[in-house]
């Protein structure tokens, strides 16, 4: 575990993006542009070796917020810090060595793998780039990295249809190990798989996690993934993080009313929990026109008149639990 | 009573020059007022149970053996006007993706009206007043101004409910839903979910077949469930039953393999192998492959259901 007082592997300080959508195919002319902040002022750290689960349902700009922690997308503010250097102000020698330190894997591996090219190829695209080693190490540390993802060098000639969805997200995890990163960005890795193939693929994620002190950054909606895999949590609304909290404390006792709500709404896998669902009402308002005030206000049971105009801070409340409502100011 | 009862239902897809079993000897009753779920990992054939109900089948499937009785007629042997007469009425239908089922051209207003007046014998100024209803009931709001907006108007929640609406316009006895809260987000799920229940099951008692990957989903609405691999029901029992003590070996290993959030963190229980593709399933028992229990007797042809002491009934055989 470390400690807080730890510089952060990773940490974003007011990041912000924000998409402009023409309205039409005259607007641009008219000069009618709406900005869609699909993320909105966040800050956040992650340290060596940790998990940091970011939560929240489409539109949340929980993808958005992902690509910008890797410089896939340049933000409209804010600063992205990795051991303490701006991603978003390295020069091209600087960025290269960033990129090989820090990888992503996709949701859906049959759409991020080129389906022309052999799982062996894929797996040394990056090893190929980078100009690691000769020909035959590159060949046999292909060979190493399937077979520590479970895959055997039989799959190396084998085209991406081939495979099954499980064994392609392997693929992808491969891939991203190849340069040895030490940071990997995870935008819902197993969302698209069947919970026995789910299970096989945390498992593999973890073991990966304590043999190469993995730091991950895991975007998913599922909770109980979350659950099992996070040190910190944090939960985003509309584009901004409403809580985060250290993975136990935040299950314990979730703090902010969309948190409660979003806990709730998931069916428990245990038909003893069958209790009075109280789902929120209502549907999480359009990104491009957020409620003003608190984003959740419309749907919170316990919106208070004041939640409509202040934009509650996201506070630090106790042992590293920050809370962005007015209810605990 | 049941409603809906599969007897022995076979089907089968052609590819590769032959015809491959997708869902093999399935037979259940749906009984009035009560949620059946249909659980299992894709592939299993699920799905492919809901398109032979229905009669929906790709040109490349067919309906090998068995019998679909809705009451008392076998929809197997109905012709086809009669089976449209019934489809939509007495049993409909909602898909994972709602826009399956609306027609981006028209109004829902339209597409309501046009269902109501499809089958039942009332006026244009009845069938508005109806379609308001309905969409009221479904919980859109705003819904005099709605019925005049287009189905890309809606977000994925809001066309779930209209979706809904249809397929309950005429009050059919069965709706079968084909993991319809899938692709919505989990506070929009639960509403829909509960939704479902309050409006075919509680005011209707109508029987609702619930066919879902998420075994969340089954634990919280389901009454019954049964649960398939490759291509049978293994497992079959009431909910509570079910999850407080799984005798299949797949059930066993899947209700293990799911991380939960109440739970901490540790390895996961995960199940050796993997499904066999349609092409090579084993004769014997699907799962015998991968199960931890195999013995040579799992190999002479699937298990039937047998019912066991713990109230289900389960397809293996150790429970000879």
């Amino acid at each position: 575990m470390s400690s807080t007082t730890e510089t952060p592997l990773l940490r974003a300080e007011g990041l912000s993006k924000f998409f402009t959508l023409e309205q039409g195919v005259l607007a641009g002319l008219r000069g009618t542009r709406r900005a869609l902040r699909a993320v909105d002022s966040v800050s956040l750290q992650v340290h060596a070796g940790q998990t940091l689960a970011i939560v929240g349902e489409s539109g949340s700009g929980k993808s958005t917020l992902g690509r910008l922690l890797l410089r896939l997308l340049l933000p409209s503010a804010g600063r992205v810090f990795f051991q303490d250097s701006d991603i978003f102000a390295m020069k091209r020698a600087q960025l290269r060595a960033f990129r090989r330190q820090a990888q992503i894997i996709l949701q859906d591996p049959s759409a991020s793998l080129n389906p022309r090219m052999r799982i062996g190829e894929i797996v040394r695209e990056p090893l190929d780039i980078y100009r690691e080693g000769s020909k035959s190490e590159r060949r046999k540390r292909v060979q190493a990295l399937l077979e520590r993802v479970g895959l055997t060098s039989a799959h190396a000639r084998a085209y991406p249809r081939e495979l099954s969805g499980g064994q392609r997200q392997r693929v992808g995890i491969a891939a991203a190990l190849a340069l040895s990163p030490r940071l990997i960005i995870a935008d819902e890795p197993t969302s698209s798989l069947d919970v026995s193939v789910q299970a096989q693929t945390l498992n593999l994620l973890a073991e990966l996690q304590q043999d190469f002190q993995l730091t991950y950054v895991f975007i998913t909606h599922d909770l109980g993934v979350v659950r099992h895999f996070a040190d910190r949590v944090a939960v985003m609304y509309l584009g901004k993080i409403v809580e985060e909290a250290p993975a136990e404390a935040l299950f314990a006792a979730p703090q902010h009313p969309y948190t409660q709500a979003l806990f709730s709404a998931i069916p428990p896998p245990d038909p003893t929990q069958r209790v009075s669902w109280t789902p929120p009402q209502g549907e999480p308002p359009s990104p491009l026109a957020p409620p003003p005030g608190c984003h959740f206000h419309p749907r919170c049971p316990l919106a208070m008149p004041q939640c409509s105009r202040v934009t509650p801070p996201l506070v630090s409340r106790e042992a590293g639990h920050s809370v962005a409502c007015l209810l605990y100011e | 009573m049941s409603l809906l009862s599969l007897r022995g239902l076979s089907t089968e897809f052609y590819s590769g020059g032959r015809w491959l079993e997708a869902v093999s000897d399935v037979s259940f009753d749906l009984r009035p007022g009560e949620i059946l779920g249909l659980v299992g990992e894709s592939g299993c054939g699920k799905s492919t149970i809901a398109y032979s109900v229905m009669q929906l089948l790709a040109h490349n499937a067919r309906i090998s053996r068995g019998q679909v009785l809705l009451g008392e007629t076998d929809l197997l042997r109905l012709e086809e006007a009669d089976l449209q007469a019934l489809r939509g009425s007495r049993v409909s239908m909602i898909f994972q993706n709602p826009m399956t089922a609306l027609d981006p051209l028209f109004t829902i207003g339209h597409q309501l009206v046009e269902t109501l007046q499809a089958h039942l014998d009332i006026n244009m100024h009845e069938a508005r007043r109806r379609a308001l209803s309905l969409l009221r009931q479904v919980g859109i709001p705003a819904a005099e101004e709605r019925l005049r907006a287009y189905p890309h108007q809606f977000s994925g929640g809001m066309s779930q409910r209209i979706a809904l609406a249809i397929a309950i316009a005429c009050q059919p006895q069965v709706l079968i839903a084909d993991e319809p809260t899938t692709a919505l987000d989990v506070t929009i799920q639960a509403q829909i979910l509960q939704l479902i229940r309050r409006l075919l099951v509680d005011e209707r008692g109508s029987g609702v077949l619930l066919i879902t990957h998420d075994l969340g989903v089954v634990a919280q609405v389901c009454d019954r469930v049964a649960v398939m691999y490759a291509g049978s029901i293994v497992e079959c029992g009431e909910v509570a039953a079910l999850f407080a003590a799984p005798q299949h070996p797949y059930t066993q290993a899947l209700l293990n393999s799911l991380p939960s959030h109440r739970k901490a963190r540790g390895r996961l229980e995960t199940i050796a192998g993997r499904v066999p593709s349609l092409g090579d399933r084993p004769a014997g028992c699907p799962f015998a492959p991968r199960c931890p229990h195999t013995k040579e007797r799992c190999e002479n042809g699937r298990p039937p259901l047998i019912k066991v002491e713990t109230g289900q009934e389960v397809a293996c055989v150790l429970y000879d």
